[in-house]
Parts: C-alpha cells; structure tokens; sequence
C-alpha cells in the first residue's frame, strides 16, 4: 500500500489511503472512528441501511493488521455507534478480534459514542500517553502533542472550476486529527466552525485521502 | 348517432349558463356527455380554448344536480401542477356561483393549511381538486375507503404528461385504489392533441373504452423575432434581443414570455427591468419561488393586471388566462408538443390563431426554432412513449397502504397488476418489494427486530404497521419527484423560495446573486436557512438549477438535421446565420444528413472531441459515457463530457488521436455491460430509487440532514450494496430505470452500427463555430466523479510542486 509520510511532533506517521496511521518507531497502528454497527443503529429508526458496514469496517481493519503486524492497535474513539451496535458482531467477528489480540494489543481510547460499552478483551483508555504523545477522542488541554479523532474531517478543494470534498487527514502544530475508518460515516468540512475551533484556520497540513493514494496540500 | 340532430347537453344545468355567456357546446363534449352517461372511460383529446376544464366536469355536475344534496365526495379532479389546480377552481366556481348550483369544491394540494386539510377530511366537498401526491397521501389515511367508497367520478387533466414517468406510475397505482374502494367509478382523461391516442386510452380506460378527439384547424401563427442585433454563437440569455422582446411587450395587451430554466426567467426578469422605460408591470413565476409569490403573479395573471409574466414549465399547463394576446418563446423550443402546449396559452379563441415569436438564444437555437415551425405547419407531433412501471414507485405504495391499515399481499398484488404500468409486474418482484419495506429486504437479516411492517400471525399474507409513528415517515416522503438538496432562501424574516445548495456552497459571504427578481448579498447559512440582504451590486451570480431538464425530442432533432444540410441556406436564415454556417463550412464542415461530423481541437492544455450525433440527450449522454470508458482504455485520461441535444464534447489531459478506433459498434459490446455498473448515472438513479422506496429518507424536521450528506451516503449504500448484495431489488430496478430511461439502446445501436464508415474528422487548430455551444455547456457531467476527483487531486499536487520548484530555484 502506498503510504504518505507525515512529520508531526518530531515523528514520521505514515498514512495510508485506508485511513489509518501508523507509528513505525513504535510498530503502532492508529485508526479512528469506526463506527462499527452504524446499520443497526439506523434500523432502530427504520432506515434500513445494507448491513454489511460492520464486515467491511472489520475487513479492512484485519487486512491492515496482517500487512503490518503492529504491536499496537490504538482505536482513537467510537469505535462502536452506540449500544444497539454490539448486535451486529457476530461470534465469529468476536472469534478473529481475539486471534488478532495475541499479536496485538488493542487500546480503546472511548468517544463519544460507545463510552458506555465493554467489549471483551479490548483494554479500554478515556485518554492514553506515549512520550510526548496524547491520545484522546477530542483534543483536551494539553502541553503534548495530541492525536485524535472525533470531527471526520473532509476539505474542500476547488480547482479548475469543480469543487471537491475529500475525507482527509490534518494535523497543525500541536493537534493531529484522523479521518473516520467507517464507511457509512460522513464528514466534517476543516473550514467549519467546530474544526476551526480546534485547529485554528491558518498552518494546517491537510493530505486528502484518494482512491489508492493520500495526497498532500 | 347524429349528435347534431339530439344534443342532450340542451338540458344540461350548465345549459343556461352557456347561452348567457353566447357560447355553443363543442361537439367533443356532446360526445363526452353521451359516452360518459352510457357508462365509458373516456380520453379527451381537444386544443386549450376548446373548454377542456368544463368537459371533464360536464357529467360530474349533472350527476349532483340529479342526486340532489349529495353528501361527501363525488369527484375528483386530478392536476399535474398546483397552479393549475387553484385555476381549475377559479374556473369552475364561475359557472357554479352563477348558477347558484348547491356543488361544493375545494382544492387540496400540498400548499393549503393543515387546518382545511383536517376539515376537508371531516367534511369532504363534493369535488376536490387535487395533485397525484395529494391523492396518495389522502389513500394512506385510515379512513381513506369511507372517504372515497362514493367516488363517481375521477378527473385527469392534461394526461398527456402523465404517461412516460415515474408520477404516471405512482398515480397509476392510485386509481386502482381508488376503483377497489368505488368499484363503478369512472375515468376521464383530458388532453392536449397527442401523436399516440390509442396509448393513452390503454394507459387510463377499462370500461367501454372511448377515444374522443376534436382538432383544431386553425394553424398558430409563429415567427422567429426578426432582429438587427447580432445573434450569439453561444448562450442561453437572449440578452442581445431585450430591447425588441421589450417592444414586443408593449405592443401586446398582456404577454408571456416562456423560457426553460429558471435561471433564465431570473435573467429575463432582470433585463427587462432594467430597461422597463415604459413602467410596464413584469412578473416572474418559477417553481423554486415561494408559494404566496406565485399565487400572486397567478392571481394578477388572471385578473389582466400585468402586461408581462416571464416563466418556465410552472405556467406551461392548462391555465385559462384568456387574455393572454402573444406568448415569446426564449430559447430552444426543445419539441413539437411543449412548443404547441406553450403557443396554445395564448388567445383562448379557437377561431383566431394563437400567435407566438420565437427567440433563439444562440445559431444553433435558431435553426431549431426554424425547424420547429416548419413540423408545425405539417402537423407532426412529438411521440409520447409510455413506460413500464418502476419498482421503488410500488415499494411506496406498499408503505402507503401500510398506512391506510393492514392488507392481504395477494389483495395489493392483484389491484397493482391492474394499472397498466404494472401488468407485467412478477410476483417474485413484488414479494420482495415487500420485504424491502419491512426491513431492507437483504439476505443478512440483522433487522428482524426493528421491522416496520410484520406478518401476523394468524395469517402470514396479512401484513400490519408496527407503529403509527412510521405513518409520519411516509407522509414525508411521498411522491416521485426528487428534487436537489435546496435551501431556503430568507429575506429579513420573509421566504422568498429554494436555491440549490451546490449555488450557495460555491458562494462567499458578500456574494449577490439574483432571485426572485431582487439582487440579494449573502450573509450567512444557518440550520438550512440561506440569510440574504438586498443589494445594489451590478455584478452578480443566477442560481443554476439542475433539475429538469428538457430534452430534445427525436421528431425535431432529425428535422434540424435535414435543414442544417439544405443547401440553399441563403434562402433560409438571415444573413447573419448564413454567414455563421458558412464560416463553419470554411473552416470545418456542415454535416450532410447521414454523416457524422467529427472535430477535434486542443484548448488551454486541454484536448477536446466534440462529436455531432444529432441523437438527443438522452442517446449522447449513454454514448458519452461509453467513449469516456474508451478513452481511458486508450490512456487519453478523460477528465468528463457533456451531451447535449446535438452533439457530445470530451474532454482529455491527453490527445485522443484513434478516435475511430473507439467510436464504432465496438464500443457498446465492449463498455455497455461494465457502463451500467460504473457510472454515476445508475448511482444517481439508485439515489432516487432509494428514497422514493422510502429506503432513505427526505429531509425530516428533527433530523436534520443535508441535502449533501443524503446524497452521500446514498453512494455510500450503493457500494456496499452492490458489493455484498448485487441482486438485491433497489439494485435491479436502478439498473430498470436506467436501462429505460437513460440509455435509449437502440436508437445508439442503430447509430453505432453505421457511425464508422460515415465519420468526417475534422482536426482543427481551435475551436468551431458550431462547437461553441457544447462547449460553455462544459462543468456540468462527468463519468466516475471517483476518477475525476483522482486527476484533479494529482493535477493540483504536481502544480504544488511545480510551484514549489520554481519558487526554490528563484
């Protein structure tokens, strides 16, 4: 997999075009905002979305692993929808996941949306520290660097007359932020008010994420 | 029958008023009322003038007369616009006031209070005037049997627009409802002068079925406005003919200025105010305006207190304004049955022909419009092809009568294969169109406890409502009509209407832009709602809209052929045109007939193919996709292509130098099978298929989604789909609605077959005269927006870089 290399807090990060990071001095893989279930979840209102997000979410995410083979598998938050989403892991979703914990070891930081849930054998954080690193859901008050997820954010491009929206990875200086790994998640525009919060509006690094490639602006 | 010699309608309680009036009964509704009374589904055929309205209502009102005090409804009258049923109701209580008749009416469309909606439903008229919509909303009532168990009479006005899409289905399904519940109801169907009659008896009528038809002999009279200004190459704003539009304006009593996009009414509006000298009373009337706008300029429209009203389709249909003098068609008149609809709202007397002028916007217009006359005078109508019903439409009117209480499938089965959309409906189909509105319908079944319709027990045919809560979600979601995302636009605290929201989203704040006829600037978007101001900045914006567009019908679009390649053009356009032609004749070529011209140019690093078919939009559009997929097949990397009624441009990175290798049969075996999946085409179907199936929602107050996010995630539904689950039913009738509405196979076929050996490349050193056009038409279609967003990425990357070097270097 083509990767784009990301410098942020003196570290290098890869990128991948599937939406999660990795942490190579550390053989640590970061993904966010999964939102495994996010069908049923629907279905309880009766919009009945194709229930298959939690397979594909969970493919990519076995695919990944195999191909790196990380130590760490940090999930920065919402990893579940929300309670009604347990019910779309099937016994033998559970089944890999524990295969995958002898090699790994998963560190469920809570957002949001599944603060409230247990899932075996996952270890579970509201914040995580490595070094000078701080992983969180939403971005805290902090003299570290903070990798997050929480916002999906996409960036508008404009060029040659057509305009369009990318999910994206962005980081500034202090404050790195994930696109969401789910597939029926949407997006956040950077420029919106609730991102420009966080990151301020100016210096921002954005690598929109392409088909097989991250690209960088 | 010598109708003549007995005219029943001597009788009539409407008689009376008739003679008052000095008017004599129309021969075509003598008829009407025998066949009717004998008991005949009827379509009527007859020219606007030739008191259309009054047919339909002449047996309904003899009925309540003779019934005496006839409590609850008794007919009802079917509109395709909400304009124009406020009009039938101000049509129909002149004679009924008049005559001091004891008839009670009432329209119902989606823009009266829920207040009389209520009341309406306690206390029915006896007619109510009513959209398809409407009726569907009114079936899924509870009580909507008692409400209709009396119904004698239904009304279609202006059937011929409902014949050939997905409305026509939904109101199709609807009618049978409503001859389950009044089982001796009858149908009559009116309608403009039609090619095909016989379909549309076959569409409506089942008892005793009976062509009407009553045609008028007296030819409009249309012109092409002679003018000393220059006509553009391009363009669509006919902003070089102002100043004559504007004189011919005052010399009419009252005029209507036609025009096809709502973009250009706001222009049109616009120009002639900043010109208006005269201080002549111009209106605007378009769909996206607010509905207490619109009933305005109907009312002054009616009322003769404008001079001038400038509108699109919205006030193309039936409206008996009968002091409409001149009706100035700006733009292409797209075909023969819209240009004769539009003629025909002028001078509502049969005897004197209606008058019209003709305003091409641009050369290639011109010729279209000098066609459009020349089909007239021989009377060649446009086909109206009736379509197979589609499957999402079915899927909602399970949920509707869901809603109306519980059913027995094999019940709603059998009334469905009724309408005539439907006969060929499988069970098979059905069945899973059923299960896709109780939970999805998909293999994996996650859903079983969050189902929205369930089997009883007792009775596994029988299917219930789980709660009536989802009642509401139907309601919200009714009808076939998928409109873009829009946001309304506020002016202080007053709507002034909908925009699209791609217009607003290309917009900063301090923008102005036009609508409604006003200059507005844009402050802010908030929760949907687009804040404006008025401004007086010169330069500003005209919302786009997407939607409806008009193509071109086939009839006139091989009528424009066969004069483009007349030789003696010297005799058939004024100078100007004749100089465009021949200019195009020096430095490309003007097609014969039967050849296919071919021209290729580069422009701004870019390279374009513009490729003249003469096939219609729908055809270039299909043909468009298949050469992006052989362009990108030969490396050209395509960026997109546009279609319009004419010709196809493309547009590549690369110089497309094999083109005849690509355009030839070839290209259908080779891309038709993979086309349907890859392209966005099936995708924005699927879009629609999924929300009119209420698989998807609208938007719904509380959930407050955009417009984008639904559009979104819908793509996002149909990848996931398509990869887990490829026969699933959204999907196949996706793939239906494509193959039926957007392909046109054989017709391409019939072209690729020949193309080959009758393509005239042209490789130029720029672009054409007759290319122009086509290609400011360009930004609006592409193949894979996937695949375009890849090269735009990479494309601005490597001029980041580019950049980046240059700047290092310095």
């Amino acid at each position: 997999m083509y990767y784009q290399l990301i410098n942020f807090g003196d570290e290098e990060f890869y990128a991948y075009p599937n939406k999660s990071l990795y942490w190579k001095r550390l053989n640590t893989l970061i993904v966010s905002d999964l939102h495994i279930g996010k069908s049923i979840s629907y279905a309880k209102n009766k919009q009945f979305l194709p229930p298959y997000d939690t397979k594909e979410i969970l493919n990519e995410l076995f695919v990944s692993l195999d191909e790196i083979k990380p130590s760490n598998l940090i999930i920065v938050g919402d990893l579940l929808h929300d309670i009604f989403s347990t019910l779309s892991l099937k016994d033998q979703d559970h089944k890999n996941i524990s295969q995958y914990m002898e090699n790994t070891d998963f560190i469920w930081i809570k957002g949001n949306h599944d603060k409230n849930i247990q899932i075996e054998g996952f270890k579970n954080f509201t914040i995580y520290e490595i070094d000078k690193f701080l992983f969180t859901h939403i971005p805290i008050e902090t003299p570290l660097f903070q990798i997050c997820g929480h916002y999906h954010p996409k960036v508008k491009i404009v060029h040659r007359g057509k305009t369009i929206f990318k999910t994206s990875f962005v980081h500034n200086e202090k404050i790195f932020i994930l696109p969401s790994f789910g597939i029926l998640t949407g997006g956040l525009d950077i420029n919106s008010k609730e991102i420009s919060d966080v990151l301020g509006k100016k210096n921002l690094n954005i690598y929109p994420v392409g088909q097989d490639k991250v690209y960088k602006l | 029958m010598n109708i003549n010699k007995s005219n029943p309608l001597l009788l009539h309680p409407l008689n009376k008023w008739m003679k008052k009036k000095k008017w004599s009964w129309f021969p075509h509704q003598i008829e009407t009322f025998h066949h009717v009374r004998t008991g005949s589904d009827v379509v009527v055929f007859a020219p606007t003038g030739a008191g259309k309205t009054l047919t339909g209502f002449i047996n309904p009102i003899d009925d309540l007369i003779k019934l005496k005090k006839f409590e609850g409804l008794h007919t009802l009258y079917i509109s395709p616009l909400k304009s124009l049923a406020n009009d039938i109701v101000r049509n129909l209580e002149k004679p009924i006031k008049e005559l001091d008749l004891n008839i009670s009416f009432q329209v119902r469309t989606g823009d009266i209070t829920p207040y009389k909606k209520q009341k309406q439903k306690q206390k029915p008229p006896n007619i109510i005037i009513t959209t398809p919509e409407s009726l569907a909303l009114l079936n899924s009532y509870e009580n909507a049997k008692e409400f209709f168990h009396n119904l004698k009479y239904i009304i279609i006005d202006e059937i011929h627009t409902f014949l050939d899409n997905k409305r026509a289905d939904l109101l199709s399904l609807n009618i049978e409802r409503l001859q389950t519940f009044s089982p001796n109801l009858q149908r009559i169907g009116l309608s403009a002068t039609l090619k095909n009659k016989q379909d549309a008896k076959k569409w409506l009528c089942r008892k005793k079925p009976k062509i009407i038809s009553y045609e008028n002999s007296v030819l409009p009279k249309i012109k092409i406005l002679e003018t000393k200004e220059r006509i553009p190459w391009s363009g669509h704003m006919a902003t070089y003919s102002i100043n004559e539009i504007y004189k011919e304006i005052m010399k009419s009593k009252l005029t209507i200025i036609f025009v096809n996009t709502r973009a250009q009414a706001e222009y049109m509006f616009k120009n002639l105010w900043l010109i208006n000298k005269k201080k002549l009373k111009i209106a605007v009337h378009h769909g996206s305006l607010e509905k207490n706008l619109r009933l305005k300029v109907e009312n002054n429209l009616s009322k003769g207190l404008v001079d001038c009203v400038v509108a699109t389709s919205s006030l193309e249909l039936g409206l008996d304004y009968g002091d409409v003098e001149k009706i100035i068609q700006v733009g292409a008149p797209k075909g023969i049955n819209r240009l004769l609809q539009r003629v025909g709202r002028s001078n509502h007397n049969l005897n004197t022909p209606s008058k019209a002028i003709l305003v091409p916007t641009n050369r290639f217009e011109f010729i279209e419009a000098k066609a459009a006359i020349e089909e007239i005078k021989k009377n060649n109508l446009d086909q109206i092809d009736l379509k197979e019903g589609s499957f999402d439409v079915v899927a909602q009117h399970i949920f509707a009568t869901a809603c109306a209480g519980q059913f027995d499938i094999n019940d709603l089965y059998k009334e469905i294969i009724k309408a005539y959309p439907y006969k060929k409906l499988k069970l098979n189909d059905f069945k899973q169109l059923i299960n896709l509105i109780q939970d999805g319908g998909y293999v994996l079944k996650n859903y079983d406890q969050f189902k929205r319709i369930f089997q009883l027990r007792e009775n596994k045919n029988i299917y219930k409502l789980v709660n009536r809560r989802e009642t509401r979600k139907y309601r919200m979601n009714v009808g076939t009509i998928i409109e873009n995302p829009m946001l309304k636009i506020k002016l202080g605290t007053k709507t002034l209407g909908n925009i699209e929201e791609v217009f607003i989203q290309n917009l900063s704040q301090g923008d102005s832009f036009i609508f409604a006829g006003q200059v507005l600037e844009f402050q802010s978007m908030k929760n949907n709602l687009v804040q404006v101001k008025r401004s007086k900045s010169l330069i500003s914006k005209i919302p786009s809209y997407s939607g409806g567009r008009m193509p071109l019908s086939t009839n006139l679009a091989n009528s424009v052929r066969v004069l483009l390649a007349k030789s003696n053009m010297g005799d058939l356009y004024p100078d100007q045109i004749t100089e465009w032609l021949k200019r195009q004749k020096n430095i490309s070529k003007i097609p014969k007939k039967d050849e296919y011209l071919v021209e290729q140019f580069p422009r701004k690093k870019i390279f374009y193919t513009v490729i003249y078919t003469f096939a219609g939009w729908h055809a270039n559009q299909t043909l468009g996709f298949l050469l992006l997929r052989g362009f990108k097949e030969f490396n050209y990397k395509p960026l997109g292509f546009v279609a319009n009624d004419y010709a196809i441009v493309l547009w590549s990175l690369k110089e497309v130098k094999e083109i005849k290798k690509i355009l030839n049969i070839g290209l259908l075996d080779k891309h038709l099978d993979n086309y349907l999946e890859e392209t966005s085409i099936v995708k924005r179907l699927f879009r629609d298929n999924a929300i009119i199936s209420c698989l998807i929602e609208r938007r719904l107050p509380g959930m407050e989604k955009t417009g984008k996010q639904v559009l979104f995630s819908s793509d996002l539904i149909y990848t996931v789909l398509k990869k887990n689950e490829p026969d699933h039913i959204l999907l196949k009738s996706s793939y239906e609605d494509a193959k039926k509405n957007m392909i046109n196979y054989d017709r391409l076929r019939e072209i690729l077959k020949k193309i080959d050996k009758k393509i005239i490349l042209k490789k130029l050193t720029s672009i054409s005269p007759l290319a122009v056009p086509i290609i400011l038409e360009i930004n609006r279609e592409n193949l894979s927006k996937k695949e375009t967003d890849e090269y735009i990425l990479e494309d601005l990357e490597n001029e980041i870089l580019k950049e980046a070097n240059v700047l290092s270097i310095n």
